[in-house]
């Protein structure tokens, strides 16, 4: 299984299709889809970790080291932060798409 | 007039050289991102430094930990969400055969929508492997096939997801949607690029009528995240090529027999598995885009099992006799 706890909150078909016009292997794709990966990662983490009050941070760390695939750390960060993760992840993930699609469109 | 051996980059494809230069593009965002991270966050930084962790590598973590906990058989997963009391395989065999006894014109196939919501969690998630046993013994009675979500000590990453509609695939080199068949509302068209396994044969000449149903009822499944995909190469290649997959769509029961044919699709578009435009149509209609389904691996050693719709709602059942 290879799993991150927030994988059901990001959507981002847009750029899946775009990358699929311009690789032509199965290396390509997954090359390019790796590096769409590693992006999301950064983006959703500082998200989070600027939401998140930092005598927080610790403890946050530790579990998602210890299991990044548990569902549980959502509502573990929602009662922390005060808010679903679900709302602004959402956002940012719109701000994502939105400057990925104008790096793969403004080639 | 022959190039000159500094000029051959003219030969590079004007494909190829989008696909390295937008590589090229995504890998200096990543290290503006990366760079951003560590100064908001030192600490944080410092934090995965500590542990000799890449957060950019965080998914191949992951699966090293769920690895590592299903071989030494001490997962330490919390109880997935979800969870309903099983019915025993006794009652499931019960229920068929009560339902066998006042058959109504939509049985079988509402009994399968019926014992899935059963057994299934509302929303998509890997199921336990009792979840599992329970489903392969339903299909089995129900729907007639031998499928397991475990084959030969194969298993994907989930069986339960959601499935996306695929464009078609580059059957042999000059392939085109002029003379690939199409389904008649809605179709996706054909993709740019080749499927995980290539053009499915060399040439139009060599592309036989299996081929042909094997690029029609083709599926694809998440190879590129399986935890041991990298280690064990070539044999897991080998062993997913073209591997036949029972697709039951968990909302209307339609039940299909694909063939893998490529990989994906990426963890961030929200989608477990896809389904190429024959087999989405069958499982939902010309519209059905995207739901959930259960995959299973057809357990079919003597490749009898063929590949398309499976009518078990147009079969005599009586074949059920537990």
């Amino acid at each position: 299984m290879s799993k991150i706890f927030y994988d059901r909150l990001i959507v981002l078909e847009e750029i899946e299709a775009e990358v699929k016009k311009i690789a032509k292997t199965r290396e390509e794709k997954e090359e390019l889809w790796q590096e769409v990966d590693e992006l999301v990662h950064h983006r959703v983490l500082g998200c989070i970790l600027d939401k998140l009050p930092e005598k927080n941070h610790q403890e946050f760390l530790e579990k998602f080291h210890k299991a990044p695939y548990d569902e549980g750390l959502i509502p573990f960060l929602a009662e922390r932060i005060g808010q679903d993760i679900e709302d602004f992840l959402k956002l940012e993930m719109g701000k994502l798409k939105t400057e990925l699609l104008q790096l793969i469109k403004g080639k | 007039m022959k190039r000159q051996p500094a000029q051959t980059y003219h030969e590079i494809s004007r494909q190829k050289i989008d696909a390295v230069f937008l590589r090229n593009k995504l890998h200096l965002k990543n290290i503006e991102a990366r760079s951003s991270f560590s100064e908001k966050f030192p600490r944080v930084q410092q934090f995965f430094i500590e542990k000799g962790l890449d957060l950019g590598k965080i998914r191949e973590h992951s699966a090293q930990i769920l690895g590592a906990g299903a071989l030494t058989g001490t997962l330490f997963l919390a109880p997935p969400t979800g969870v309903k009391g099983l019915p025993a395989p006794s009652e499931i065999i019960n229920s068929l055969k009560l339902a066998g006894e006042s058959k109504t014109a939509d049985f079988p196939q509402k009994l399968l929508v019926d014992l899935l919501s059963n057994i299934l969690p509302r929303v998509v998630r890997p199921l336990t492997a009792d979840e599992e046993k329970s489903l392969q013994q339903i299909f089995d009675q129900v729907i007639g096939i031998k499928a397991k979500a475990n084959l030969e000590g194969e298993h994907l990453n989930t069986s339960y997801g959601l499935i996306g509609a695929e464009q078609h695939l580059a059957r042999y080199p000059g392939d085109n949607l002029y003379n690939h068949p199409k389904i008649s509302v809605g179709d996706e068209g054909m993709a740019p690029g080749l499927g995980a396994w290539g053009y499915f044969a060399s040439s139009r000449e060599k592309f036989t009528s299996s081929l042909e149903e094997t690029e029609k009822w083709y599926a694809v499944v998440q190879t590129l995240y399986l935890p041991d995909w990298n280690k064990r190469q070539p044999f897991l290649r080998e062993w997913y090529k073209y591997r036949k997959v029972l697709i039951v769509n968990t909302d209307n029961g339609n039940a299909v027999v694909a063939a893998i044919a490529d990989s994906g699709p990426a963890a961030w578009t929200g989608k477990h598995f896809g389904g190429s435009p024959e087999v989405m149509e069958y499982l939902g209609g010309p519209r059905y885009k995207k739901g959930p389904v259960v995959i299973f691996f057809v357990d079919d050693p003597e490749n009898k099992v063929p590949l398309g719709p499976v009518d078990y709602n147009k079969v005599n059942l009586t074949a059920y006799s537990v």
